[in-house]
């Protein structure tokens, strides 16, 4: 601690390690938050079609349309330590080849300080609803559930689903289109 | 005390600088930083404190307005404060000197080496006859 050099090394060292302390608390106040809030879905329509898919197997599969509405407050999932959330629609269904089918519909990111009521109306999906097949023809229950992904200043990204999903059937015809 | 890593002696007993900015800006070397060690703990007692008060106003600062941002600014701004009490050497650190004895006269140790050394050779020189 003789020299200037020594000093402000010192210094440094400790404001780093309270610094480091202090990051520790945030996470700490906020580790054990629930981070669920009620959300409503509503799917105004629904369209099929059976088109080539080129990303898979050599054989025409099922490509769904949806047209939907999203209303949901995520005002109380925000504090001082989260910096954005991650949302995604994802439809989930079951086919005679496979059990369970997640597909991942449309995604936004809310940063903070931006308006936190969602209130969406005739949305269109941003990705496409592939089947792996034909399994949305005559498919009697396709849930849509909206997620986020918190993403914090300090600690863990918790996956959260938000409460409240809707179920629709898919229409038993190509390019026909049914109207909710 | 902490071993200085800014200069040191070389074997002939020069003190030498290590760090560059020494050898390319020379007039630094004569602002002289040192502080006694009674100055040295107030220096670090005075730059904790600050550091540790600004942090827990900064974290209840930040968990009200709910900004994290804020936290870190006030840890900033508690570091700025303490860099300006602590980094130059104020006249209170220097209240205790260190009571140094009196100057005598002595033979530099390079010389010593050199004194003794013709004596040895005579010896040797005898026990091989």
């Amino acid at each position: 601690m003789n020299t200037v050099l020594s000093r402000a090394n010192s210094l440094f060292a400790f404001s780093l390690s309270v610094m480091a302390a202090l990051t520790f608390g945030c996470f700490v106040t906020t580790a054990f938050k629930d981070r669920t809030v009620p959300v409503d879905i509503q799917v105004s329509r629904v369209m099929l079609k059976n088109v080539d898919d080129f990303t898979g197997p050599k054989e025409r599969s099922d490509l769904g349309f949806i047209t939907f509405d999203v209303t949901a407050d995520l005002r109380p999932i925000f504090d001082w330590n989260v910096k954005q959330l991650f949302l995604y629609l994802s439809a989930e269904y079951e086919t005679k080849n496979n059990a369970l089918n997640q597909v991942v519909l449309w995604d936004k990111i809310i940063l903070r300080g931006e308006n936190t009521n969602l209130s969406l109306k005739d949305m269109k999906s941003k990705y496409f609803f592939f089947d792996d097949g034909n399994g949305l023809r005559g498919n009697k229950n396709i849930t849509l559930t909206l997620s986020w992904n918190v993403v914090p200043n300090a600690g863990i990204l918790p996956l959260v689903m938000g409460s409240g999903h809707t179920s629709v059937p898919f229409p038993d015809a190509y390019e026909a289109t049914k109207s909710y | 005390m902490r071993y200085s890593t800014v200069c040191c002696r070389n074997v002939l007993g020069e003190k030498q600088y290590r760090l560059a900015v020494f050898r390319m800006l020379p007039f630094l070397k004569s602002i002289s930083t040192h502080m006694d060690y009674k100055g040295q703990k107030l220096a670090e007692q005075i730059f904790q404190g600050i550091i540790l008060v600004s942090a827990v106003i900064g974290f209840i600062y930040g968990f009200i307005t709910e900004q994290f941002g804020w936290t870190v600014y006030i840890v900033l701004a508690g570091f700025a404060v303490s860099c300006l009490l602590t980094l130059p050497p104020w006249p209170m650190y220097r209240r205790n000197p260190l009571k140094w004895q009196s100057v005598q006269s002595e033979i530099s140790a390079p010389e010593m080496i050199i004194k003794e050394k013709p004596v040895e050779n005579t010896k040797k020189s005898k026990k091989h006859k």
